[in-house]
């Protein structure tokens, strides 16, 4: 179909009626992630090779192959869902690509070593709407990635796009949609959790033209790619909420500020914006409104920095990437010193869905001061990774477990860390007992009390700040019982450090000398003095920092002092990594559940594991670099991490102890 | 804009809204202290220090830094709460942690009573203020620095990192910078005596110390708001108001009845004499350099300096260059000599060089002066009677000596020297002005075939001109020294009162008068009379003589087409007359 301008509310209906008729029957579409988790493993083979099959076995007439945005099970990749059915494959490789042809296609039966198999009740589910984890989601926004070609425009037409931005546009007055969006209670998901329709309303009535509409699409946190992931699947969902707000606020100008490191969420997106200016859904005179929009892209350079609002207006208009005071606010002054509002991707994706359904409907999900859904980038030590929608109010606990299926080899669960470096505390397990004492320690609570576990408090803004914690852009890091908690608050300060701006002293000296510090702790060099300095030196970083970069850059090491203080000391103290993390405080060694398996054999790079299949292996302490290869590769847990020194005295006792196995009890020791 | 009322540390204030709390603790009297902060730029807020608590009355309170914080009505700061002196006192040890050898860093760790910096003593200079960048775009507008990089690795910086076409050498960056980590090098490290300047190089300054008028003038090869159109400092802070940037030069005309012409000599310029390698070799100066160098106001401090900045071992003063020369100027230039003992002196004063004088004669004629000359003789001047003949670059043998060789004939042994030196200054004859010529004509005085104006009279009428009205005085009459030239001002002076308190002039009877009936107005006579005595009149059109002026000598007389003028006693008949009586 030759793309047309729409020129009228009656255009639209048309042709969303005409695609809707196309799309009509029972047409098998074959639709295969293409997302960039999916296409690192390899689906753009799958996709070809699906291509291949159906030309050969002549079926490209009857079957449709629709590569689509990402699907959210990213653990699971390359997923191929088999609509209209919804049949889920799993971990799809090319070569799997025939015989789904042959099975599935023509013959309607499953492939049954592709299909998800719930690794605790060992249940094999084939339909993608019963899997656990797409089960307790709410996928509101996320869920049309499944059903749309994100270079498609008709798809999202079809599917009900646009129509919001007519209803906006044509039947609305501007004062109407501001008045929508404040009923709906919808909040930024950048991680501020700022009223959207008060900063709507403040930057309309706020005096200057012309006025400026930005979407944050900058997504710096490790981790996270939520809005990466909206970006590449639905990039139309974004558009059409920068339209609708443009309108409430009286903006004709957009920019979607992306980060460099995008580059399939820019290629999407920009086809995104020919595609809506062809068939006059942006540029002048949308819809036949007379309301003028157009949106330019602007991509980074490269600096987490620039996802501060001050410091992306700079990065646009051409300047260095540095934040300035906010004491005038950006909605009154921002870029070129005009009125700007700036909301985050997801904030923008789900405006559509507010006009659609109206604000009251929005507002019943949720919980009292935090509406509607809110998608997480669930990564780390847990089973099922990948994007999750949940409704807010679920709690953590089921994020975790429920959704995430929990910690991978049975380990246990330690700690979350949501928000971010910038921002990001910690979640733990408090009812932990050397949680509690670290508490009891650090004066939060009396020994006598109960510390509520903060994984059932519900995933609201407010209720996560009460309790000291945040709730963050989405991004969800699980640790286990093998990440030292030193090491992680050294991670994010190293990572601070080097995306600092360096502008102002606090946190350009201050992310340096805590560097420093922390590198001696878990190096062993640490002294008591050092804690003292770190919690001296985080609180005059959040008082005098110039932006949240700094003002928050000291929450990891200050929420890891307050929950896992006794690492700390340990680390200092006993010149010990009790999780075994820290290189110099650690020696490993084998112990007597050996196997001899002779797995971890290859991996060590300096040849240090001695061994013949079936015996006791044993690790050279002098030639081992304590690198964790055999560490992370070891499938009976025979490798222990133990303190500097204590690698001998574990082996010699294993070799008192080891007996060698039989092959059926090996099995029974696989975990 | 509204007025609002703050308070801070207790004290009420009412400012204008929108103004920022330093300022109004400024009014106050109240002292923040800052680092990053400068009066004439927009706030950076980059190092803290100036952090402040702004509170309400409602239990709001937050901290904030009060270059940037704009006051609102109502507005409470409280600038020395134990969590904002902490504040300061803790980023200011993190910076030492860096940067413990600066002074300014120093003098605020004192204040804040910071004995012991606890996180290390790093020798790193630059305390990444902003101010030479944000100097540099603001107010100067050449852009030439900024910041590359970010976190720890931010550094100040050209593009990349090479030498800026932008720069235009104002000097505005070392001059803000607080810790002297930006330092202004010349290009070549060389001392140019041919630049140094009398006091100080501002692109706003009093010329010399005893400039007339004493008042600053702007130079404008030098002056960035000429380059880049922005800066302005200067007019911005003068209180009186007083610096117009839309100032162009005005012509006047003014009636006088007495014109004083003391416009003075030119140094004369030794490039051209190839033999003294002037312009050409390293460290041959001329008398006004050295002057200008040996000035306590000078770049060097008055110190005697070569180029490469080191002080001379030995120096040859070259007497009579361009004067008493056959091929330049015929005449003695008169003060050299003296001057030259002087400068002999004042090398021997401040150095411990060996001076070599050059000297054709020595001409000490003045009181005191021979007296001088033997003081030298006795300080232990090589005086040489011998003209310098030649300056060359020293060959290796002879070169850890003096980098240049002066051959001359010592006259008096009757032998050729070639004595090493490091410096050579030449002793430039004093010449007229470029311009003389046109000015004489303009005044309608003479001038003689060296330049110099001539005088009525050489014995009897010094300060007189063959023009009446016109006097001279000092050089431009011919070279002389001080003295001289203030005792001639005087006597200009006075001779051109005496014209102007007399109210009157006396005439002589000879002049030449026009019948204005017979003048044609074809205005020949105008410009043929060497005293411009005569001028036109427009609405009569007829020329007229100016008796006071006219000097009889008749030229216009013979000239004049119509005969319509005469001169007085010396008309037709009268000399006709005188020709019978002859003849009779």
């Amino acid at each position: 179909m030759t793309p047309r301008k729409l020129t009228s509310s009656a255009d639209l209906t048309q042709l969303r009626d005409q695609l809707q008729k196309q799309r009509q029957g029972d047409r098998t579409i074959i639709t295969i992630c293409a997302g960039t988790g999916c296409l690192a493993c390899g689906c753009e083979s799958v996709a070809q090779a699906f291509r291949r099959e159906l030309a050969e076995s002549r079926l490209e007439a009857d079957v449709e192959i629709k590569t689509t945005g990402c699907h959210g099970f990213c653990e699971r990749g390359p997923l191929v869902v088999i609509q209209p059915e919804g049949i889920f494959y799993q971990k799809v490789k090319a070569t799997d690509v025939k015989l789904i042809v042959d099975q599935t296609i023509k013959h309607g039966q499953l492939v049954n070593k592709l299909l998800y198999r719930d690794p605790q009740t060992k249940v094999v589910i084939s339909k993608e709407h019963e899997i656990p984890f797409y089960k307790k989601q709410m996928r509101l926004i996320f869920g049309k990635n499944g059903y749309m070609d994100p270079t498609s425009i008709h798809d999202y037409i079809a599917l009900g796009g646009y129509a919001a931005a007519a209803k906006t546009l044509l039947k609305m007055k501007p004062e109407d949609v501001i008045e929508e969006v404040k009923k709906s209670g919808l909040r930024g998901r950048g991680g501020g959790g700022f009223l959207t329709g008060k900063k709507w309303a403040t930057c309309r009535k706020a005096p200057g033209e012309p006025k400026y509409i930005i979407c944050n699409a900058d997504e710096g946190d490790p981790g996270a790619f939520m809005d990466r992931s909206l970006c590449e699947g639905n990039p139309h969902a974004v558009l059409e909420g920068m339209l609708i707000g443009a309108y409430a606020i009286g903006s004709h100008e957009g920019f979607i500020y992306v980060r460099n490191e995008y580059p399939l969420a820019v290629k999407n997106l920009n086809i995104a914006i020919e595609h809506a200016q062809e068939y006059g859904l942006l540029g002048k005179n949308i819809l036949g409104s007379g309301f003028d929009f157009d949106i330019e892209i602007s991509r980074g350079g490269g600096a987490f920095v620039c996802g501060e609002s001050t410091a992306l207006m700079a990065s646009l208009e051409g300047k260095i990437g540095e934040p300035r005071a906010k004491y005038i606010h950006t909605v009154e002054q921002g870029l070129w010193d005009k009125p700007s509002n700036l909301n985050n991707v997801e904030t923008w994706a789900n405006v559509p869905l507010v006009i659609e359904k109206g604000g009251e409907w929005y507002a019943s999900i949720g919980t009292d001061n935090s509406k509607g859904t809110k998608v997480f980038a669930l990564t780390g030590k847990v089973n099922n990774t990948g994007l999750v929608e949940v409704p807010m109010g679920i709690s953590l606990r089921e994020i975790i477990y429920d959704i995430g299926g929990g910690c991978p080899r049975n380990k246990r669960f330690k700690a979350v860390q949501t928000g971010g470096p910038s921002g990001g505390t910690l979640i733990v397990e408090t009812a932990e007992p050397m949680i509690h004492e670290s508490l009891v320690a650090h004066g939060d609570i009396r020994d006598e009390d109960e510390a509520l576990s903060l994984l059932d408090l519900p995933v609201d803004f407010d209720a996560l700040t009460k309790a000291g914690s945040m709730m963050g852009s989405g991004g969800m890091i699980v640790m286990d019982q093998d990440s030292c908690m030193v090491d992680v608050a050294k991670y994010f300060i190293h990572f601070l450090q080097e995306e600092s701006c360096g502008k102002c002293l606090p946190c350009r000296e201050g992310l340096r000398i805590m560097l420093e510090i922390l590198t001696r702790i878990t190096e062993g060099k640490g002294t008591l003095k050092d804690l003292d300095t770190l919690e001296e030196v985080s609180q005059v970083m959040i008082d005098t920092s110039l932006c949240q970069l700094g003002g928050s850059a000291p929450n990891p090491v200050l929420s890891t002092l307050r929950y896992f203080r006794h690492e700390y000391l340990a680390h200092i103290v006993d010149k010990r990594c009790p999780a075994g993390v820290c290189k110099e405080l650690v020696s490993h060694a084998i112990d007597e559940t050996c196997n001899g398996c002779h797995v971890c054999f290859e991996p060590c790079p300096t040849n240090a594991i001695i061994g013949k299949t079936k015996e006791l292996h044993v690790i050279d302490q002098q030639k081992c670099i304590q690198c964790g290869a055999c560490f992370q590769v070891c499938r009976f847990d025979s490798i222990k991490r133990v303190k500097r020194g204590e690698g001998d005295a574990v082996q010699s006792r294993a070799k008192e102890l080891w007996k060698p196995r039989a092959r059926k009890e090996a099995s029974a020791a696989t975990v | 804009m509204a007025n609002v009322t703050v308070t801070i540390d207790g004290q009420r204030i009412e400012v204008e809204e929108g103004m920022y709390i330093l300022q109004a603790a400024e009014q106050l009297g109240i002292k923040i202290p800052t680092l990053c902060y400068y009066p004439h730029m927009a706030p950076y807020a980059a190092c803290r220090i100036c952090a402040v608590e702004a509170r309400d009355n409602k239990g709001w309170t937050k901290i904030v830094t009060a270059c940037n914080y704009p006051v609102w009505d109502g507005l409470h700061v409280v600038t020395d709460t134990p969590r904002v002196l902490n504040a300061r006192r803790v980023n200011l040890e993190m910076l030492l942690s860096r940067c413990a050898k600066v002074p300014v860093l120093a003098r605020l760790a004192e204040e804040f009573g910071i004995t012991e910096p606890r996180w290390g003593q790093g020798d790193d200079t630059c305390i990444k203020c902003g101010l030479c960048v944000r100097i540099c775009d603001e107010v100067v507008g050449a852009h030439a620095l900024a910041f590359a990089d970010r976190g720890i690795n931010r550094e100040i910086s050209t593009p990349f990192k090479l030498e800026s076409q932008d720069c235009i050498l104002c000097g505005a960056c070392a001059r803000y910078c607080p810790t002297g980590h930006i330092q202004m090098t010349d290009i070549e490290d060389r001392i140019l005596h041919s630049e140094l300047m009398l006091g100080p190089n501002a692109a706003i300054r009093i010329p010399f110390r005893q400039a007339i008028p004493n008042v600053p003038r702007i130079y404008g090869n030098q002056c960035i708001h000429m380059k880049t159109g922005g800066c302005m400092l200067c007019a911005k802070v003068c209180p009186k108001e007083c610096i117009d940037f839309n100032d162009r030069d005005q012509i006047e005309e003014i009636e006088v009845g007495a014109v004083v012409v003391a416009t003075g000599f030119a140094d004369f310029d030794p490039t051209p004499m190839k033999q003294y390698g002037y312009g050409k070799y390293p460290n041959v100066i001329s008398a006004l350099e050295f002057e200008q160098m040996n000035n306590a106001a000078s770049p060097t401090s008055g110190k005697i300096v070569l180029e490469d900045g080191s002080e001379p071992r030995s120096i040859a003063i070259l007497h009579c260059i361009g004067s008493r020369d056959e091929n330049q100027h015929k005449y003695c230039s008169r003060v050299c000599c003296m001057y030259a003992l002087k400068f002999a002196h004042l090398v021997k004063e401040k150095t411990s060089a060996e001076v070599y004088q050059l000297y054709i004669d020595m001409r000490a004629f003045g009181k005191g002066y021979e007296e001088f000359y033997h003081r030298i003789l006795d300080e232990g001047v090589n005086v040489i009677r011998g003209k310098g003949a030649e300056v060359v670059p020293a060959q290796s043998n002879r070169s850890e000596e003096g980098g240049l060789l002066v051959c001359c004939e010592d006259t008096l042994i009757g032998k050729y020297r070639q004595i090493p030196v490091d410096m050579v200054v030449l002793c430039t004859a004093l010449e007229a002005r470029a311009d003389a010529a046109d000015l004489a004509r303009k005044l309608s005085i003479s001038k003689g075939a060296d330049g110099w104006f001539i005088e009525a009279h050489p014995k009897l009428a010094p300060v007189s001109t063959t023009t009446d009205g016109v006097f001279l005085a000092g050089a431009c009459q011919g070279p002389k020294d001080i003295p001289d030239s203030v005792a001639q001002g005087s006597a200009a002076a006075c001779q051109a009162l005496r014209l102007l308190s007399m109210g009157e002039v006396m005439l002589d009877g000879a002049y030449a008068v026009i019948t204005e009936e017979l003048c044609s107005g074809c205005k020949i006579c105008n410009g043929l009379c060497p005293y411009t005595a005569i001028s036109f009149d427009e609405t009569k059109k007829v020329s007229v003589v100016n008796a006071a002026l006219c000097k009889a000598c008749g030229t216009c007389v013979a000239a004049c087409p119509s005969g319509a003028i005469q001169g007085r006693h010396f008309t037709d008949d009268q000399i006709y007359a005188q020709i019978e009586g002859i003849l009779a």
